[in-house]
Formats: C-alpha cells, sequence, structure tokens
C-alpha cells in the first residue's frame, strides 16, 4: 500500500528513505548499493525497503 | 566500580559503549531501563475532520503514533500528573495540525506545530498519498509515555549487550584454519603469530575452536564487561537516553533499599 514509517521487526524509522532509495535504483544502483549507502544495517531493515510494492496510487482512484 | 567508556557515536543516533565492573543484573537492568523507562513524546490523540485518502481513519492514525517526535521532554509533564486533571493542557500536550488537498504526497514535515517545544524528527516521512479531490484534514495531540505503556513512546531501538570477549591463543602451528572459519574476519597471521585484530567484533560463535584441530584458540569472555549498543529513533540525542535510563536505575535501586526493612 504505502511504506510502512517504521520496520515491523526492529522500529527503526524507514519511512523516509524509500523515496531516497526508489531515486537511486531509478538512476542505476544495484538495491544492495543504495540500502548499504543509506545505512540500513539490518536484515529486518533491507527487507522493509527491499520487498515493498507501492500500491496506494492504484488503489486512491477507487 | 562501575565504569562506562563511549567507543564509538554516529551523530547522536547511534552509540556502542562499554560497561565494566558490573553484574549481569545491572547490565540487564540498564538494557530494560533504556528500552521501557526513558519518557518520550508520541502522538496519543487524532481528531479527523475529513479523510477521502485511500487509507482509513485508523491507518492514518497509526501511522501519525509512528513519527518519531524531538522534544525536550523536561519541559512536559505526564498528562496523568498534570494540573488539568488530564484534559490536554500546553503542559503536558504538543498539539499538531494537518490540512493538505491533492494531488501530493504529505510528508511528516506538512504537521503544523502549535508549539515551539516540539517538532518531528525526520521531516521527509510520507504519511499519505492524495490523489486530484482528496482531502485530508485533522488535528493530533502528543503526549508524553513510556516504552512500558507502548512501543510508541519507546525511544531506541537495536538495543543489546554481549559480554567482553576474551580469546586466547596457545600452541598455535600456523595452520590458518581458524582464520577461515572466522565469520566475523577478526583473525590474521601477523609476523609468524596469529593475532586477533579486533577484539570487541568477535561474536563469541568458536567457529575457531571447533576449526583448530590443535585446541590452541580458546574464546571467552568476560562476566563482568558488556558492550552495548543501540540506536535512537531521532526523538532524543542517545546520551541523553543513557543519562535519563542510568538516573531511573539509580532512583529505582534507591525506592528499593528504602523499602527494605532495616536490619537489627
Amino acid at each position: 500500500m504505502i511504506i510502512p514509517v517504521r520496520c515491523f521487526t526492529c522500529g527503526s524509522v524507514i519511512g523516509s528513505l524509500y523515496p531516497k532509495f526508489m531515486d537511486m535504483v531509478e538512476s542505476g544502483m544495484t538495491p544492495k548499493e543504495a540500502l548499504d549507502k543509506l545505512g540500513v544495517e539490518r536484515y529486518c531493515c533491507r527487507r522493509m525497503l527491499l520487498s515493498h510494492i507501492d500500491l496506494i496510487r492504484e488503489v486512491g482512484k477507487y | 566500580m562501575a565504569d562506562l567508556e563511549v567507543l564509538s557515536e554516529d551523530g547522536g543516533l547511534r552509540v556502542k559503549f562499554l560497561l565494566k565492573d558490573v553484574t549481569y543484573g545491572f547490565a540487564n537492568g540498564l538494557r530494560r531501563a533504556i528500552l521501557i523507562k526513558v519518557p518520550k513524546l508520541a502522538m496519543e490523540d487524532v481528531v479527523i475532520y475529513e479523510n477521502s485518502s485511500a487509507l482509513f481513519d485508523e491507518m492514518l492514525a497509526h501511522r501519525l503514533g509512528m513519527l518519531p517526535i524531538k522534544a525536550d521532554t523536561s519541559l512536559f509533564v505526564f498528562r496523568d500528573e498534570c494540573v488539568c486533571n488530564e484534559e490536554g493542557c500546553p503542559n503536558c500536550t504538543a498539539i499538531f495540525t494537518l490540512t493538505k488537498e491533492g494531488p501530493c504526497t504529505v510528508y511528516s514535515k506538512d504537521l503544523q506545530m502549535q508549539s515551539t517545544d516540539a517538532k518531528i524528527a525526520d521531516p521527509d516521512i510520507p504519511i499519505v498519498e492524495l490523489l486530484e479531490d482528496q482531502r485530508v484534514i485533522l488535528e493530533c495531540s502528543a503526549i508524553l509515555g513510556v516504552g512500558a505503556q507502548h512501543a510508541k513512546w519507546q525511544a531506541v531501538n537495536g538495543l543489546a549487550y554481549k559480554n567482553y570477549p576474551v580469546i586466547e591463543v596457545g600452541e598455535c602451528t600456523l595452520c590458518g584454519e581458524c582464520i577461515e572459519a572466522c565469520p566475523e574476519k577478526i583473525l590474521k597471521i601477523k609476523d609468524e603469530k596469529l593475532m586477533v585484530t579486533d577484539v570487541m567484533e568477535c561474536s563469541l560463535c568458536k567457529s575457531c575452536e571447533e576449526a583448530c584441530e590443535k585446541g590452541a584458540i580458546k574464546v571467552n569472555y568476560d562476566p563482568r564487561a558488556f558492550i552495548f549498543k543501540f540506536e535512537s529513533d531521532g526523538s532524543m540525542d542517545v546520551k541523553e537516553i543513557l543519562r535519563k535510563a542510568l538516573e531511573v536505575v539509580e532512583k529505582e535501586a534507591t525506592t528499593f533499599a528504602n523499602n527494605l526493612p532495616k536490619r537489627r
């Protein structure tokens, strides 16, 4: 739906990283490089960004 | 005498420190105090006047609750201890308002503060995305609480401690098996001797012990020294969190000692 504000497991704030993460990936970085650059260390937080699918723009129409 | 040494600190958000000459009980007591007894502000009440976004009201309120709020907590009192009789006043409550019309993304920086004492720690958190003709108008108030009540009042994450590792090398044949086995890559051979590059990175897994046929390497730990690390969510500086947690431990220990029956 929309990127969660915090990591489900550890509670670290990851919401604000998602737009930056997407910009980096779209500009040709691999997700690994982008996550490392953003300082997302733990795999719980990494999966939050990595596996998220933003659907709110599609759902918002209805 | 207990001793605390800060090993690394990263922008007030991450800290790693060494606590020496304390018992397990004290180390765990400190961990619990940091986690559940340090007060901070978090959203409690949300009044939604209009919400035509794709997210339900509850979802929106939940997202607001998760936002880290930066404030000097000494300026606030707990609502149930406040002179306003739990009605909410500037002493115990920080009020934010939000009015936004699509198409746009609503970020945490769009929340308007009604007092200067508190602000959202991270300005770029997306709260909701609005399409054409969608509107969000709401008012929310943040109050002081502790992690024991709800995780939204928990100021830290990634909080953990481990014992200080002690690695002893005996009759080594320099075969290099342990260097291969170490997942943290902290062993190396230098000047015909097996060296430990950074003993604090050792995770006490004992893979090197298993790999060594001669049994020359021994991994042990100091039961009275602890390496702590934790991160702040942005609502407070890590040192401030640590100081407050230590105050809590001191206060509770004093109360406990005072309540014990006097020795005859």
